[in-house]
């Protein structure tokens, strides 16, 4: 285990001096990103004029969800970035995963520290300044349990979309072609807990509730720090169920790459 | 000109054989266009109308973004920079044939299928689930197809305008990355322009995006009538002329400063 963490911050620490010798393209990068997630964020807020409130919430109370949402994603992003189902895909078509498999040290590990893009930092400021913002715009009581499941919420959120890209990626195992279809989950997931859940269709909902447990990452808890009523009626422990959501989704998650792992059979390349 | 058409030919039955990447952009599309409506909905909540754009109006539009993106190839097109990188346009700079058309022909078979294939079934399939507008008269058909088919020689001639900067750096993507971001916010693709403040859509008048989906669109709701259809489609035409003029300058350019290595 010791051999293993010494080894993952070995490689990420060689990913990070690689990325940051090219300075100038290194900062067009990370502003790059950052301005993405800025552009995307502005094309919502920005109709707030027009409309002031969508489902019935405010613009503070939505860039909390979404705040919130892409800070989680871009720590995710940075520290699975392995995972990300169409650059592991790739491994797993050129054979180059076959490599990792020969060394003796933890295959995880190995995973976890072959990508680590540290221009993601971009989204991650980005994310936390919508967040600040959603705080100015509507100030939150806070109390130290509001405080904790704020906590819990970004902690689950990177859990839970790790999980997914441990999924997508061990699915390329028996497809080899890195299925797209992943993007659904992984950015359509995303996408959604960005928003009050409420405004979906019904069936989409209860997909992302029931299948998916996508909406104790955001909706439920952000219900019950920004106090606001429950329209679906869920038992009031609900919020709560965030960190069961997140980790149990990322500990499946790791148990099915186990499984794939003594399937995997090579494209012999 | 025959070498143009049959470019055209074989890169569209390349790409009709992109079945499975097809089926997944269909399908991600189609959801996301779900998730776009919704927000229309949860917005517009009692308003019928909001800047002369109807709620019907803004999930048709809604629908016609997703339909846009294989047809624009809205979110990436690195073709022309890899080439750059692996050295493939000393050969296609050999060839005897206009570099600039080269790449248009093989595009355009890129984009028919993608109409074809991701962009009808895509309408197909909302229309299915959605109340969508449809245009009424011929004469408004016929000026949605003459839009349709500028914003795609406006969309061409600025990804290949864009990809030529690997000419100058050797980290184009990053450039690329950004520039396409602006493509989404001012083409109306992430958010109808209409909705927007007055001072957002100023600025986007400055640029040829908005005439790559929003003018198109609007022609398409029935929003611009009569001489503002023919003004939308002139400023598109000069839009399409201005940057396949700028593509070639910069193209000789960038030539002159080529330097490849054999190997």
């Amino acid at each position: 285990m010791q051999h293993a963490l010494n080894l993952y911050f070995r490689l990420i620490g060689v990913q990070i001096r690689s990325q940051m010798q090219y300075r100038a393209s290194f900062a067009l990068e990370l502003v790059g990103t950052g301005m993405i997630a800025l552009f995307e964020y502005a094309s919502l807020a920005l109709v707030f004029e027009r409309f002031d409130n969508l489902g019935g919430w405010t613009l503070g109370q939505v860039a909390f969800l979404y705040g919130m949402s892409e800070f989680s994603f871009g720590i995710m992003d940075m520290l699975f970035g392995g995972f990300d189902p169409s650059f592991f895909g790739l491994n797993v078509r050129r054979g180059t995963f076959d490599q990792l498999l020969l060394r003796p040290v933890n295959i995880t590990a190995q995973v976890l520290g072959s990508e680590f893009t540290l221009r993601r930092i971009g989204k991650i400021i980005v994310g936390a300044g919508i967040f600040a913002s959603a705080l100015a715009l509507s100030p939150v009581a806070w109390t130290p349990l509001k405080a904790l499941l704020a906590t819990l919420m970004a902690v689950s959120q990177v859990a839970f979309f790790g999980g997914l890209f441990i999924i997508g990626a061990t699915v390329t195992f028996w497809t080899v072609e890195s299925i797209e279809v992943v993007n659904i989950f992984t950015y359509g997931g995303s996408y959604m807990i960005s928003h009050p859940m409420h405004i979906f269709p019904a069936g989409l909902r209860q997909f992302f509730t029931y299948f998916i447990p996508a909406i104790f990452l955001a909706y439920y808890p952000a219900l019950y720090i920004l106090e606001l009523p429950d329209p679906f009626g869920m038992p009031a422990f609900a919020p709560w169920l965030a960190p069961l959501a997140g980790l149990g989704v990322l500990i499946a998650a790791l148990a099915f790459w186990r499984f794939g792992i003594g399937y995997y059979q090579s494209t012999g390349t | 000109m025959r070498t143009f058409w049959e470019l055209t030919k074989t890169s569209f039955q390349r790409h009709l054989t992109y079945r499975a990447a097809t089926i997944a952009g269909l399908v991600t599309n189609f959801f996301f266009g779900i998730l776009r409506a919704a927000i229309f909905v949860a917005l517009y909540d009692q308003q019928a109308e909001v800047e002369g754009l109807s709620l019907q109006g803004a999930i048709t539009f809604a629908a016609l973004a997703q339909a846009f993106i294989g047809y624009l190839s809205l979110f990436s097109w690195y073709e022309l920079m890899n080439s750059v990188y692996t050295g493939d346009i000393s050969s296609d700079l050999l060839k005897p044939m206009n570099y600039f058309a080269f790449w248009l022909a093989q595009d355009l078979g890129r984009a028919l299928v993608n109409i074809l294939l991701r962009g009808l079934i895509l309408m197909a399939g909302y229309a299915l689930i959605f109340d969508l507008i449809w245009p009424r008269s011929s004469a408004q058909i016929l000026a949605v197809l003459i839009g349709i088919a500028l914003s795609w020689l406006i969309s061409f001639a600025w990804r290949f305008l864009i990809n030529l900067s690997a000419l100058w750096t050797p980290n184009a993507r990053g450039i690329l990355r950004f520039t396409f971001v602006f493509s989404w916010f001012f083409s109306g693709f992430l958010m109808p322009l209409r909705l927007y403040p007055d001072w957002v859509r100023a600025i986007s008048r400055f640029t040829p995006f908005p005439y790559m989906l929003n003018s198109v669109v609007e022609i398409y709701l029935g929003i611009l009538t009569g001489p503002e259809i023919l003004l939308s489609l002139l400023t598109q035409l000069f839009w399409a002329l201005a940057l396949v003029a700028a593509g070639q300058l910069v193209l000789r350019a960038g030539v002159r400063r080529l330097v490849i290595l054999g190997g």
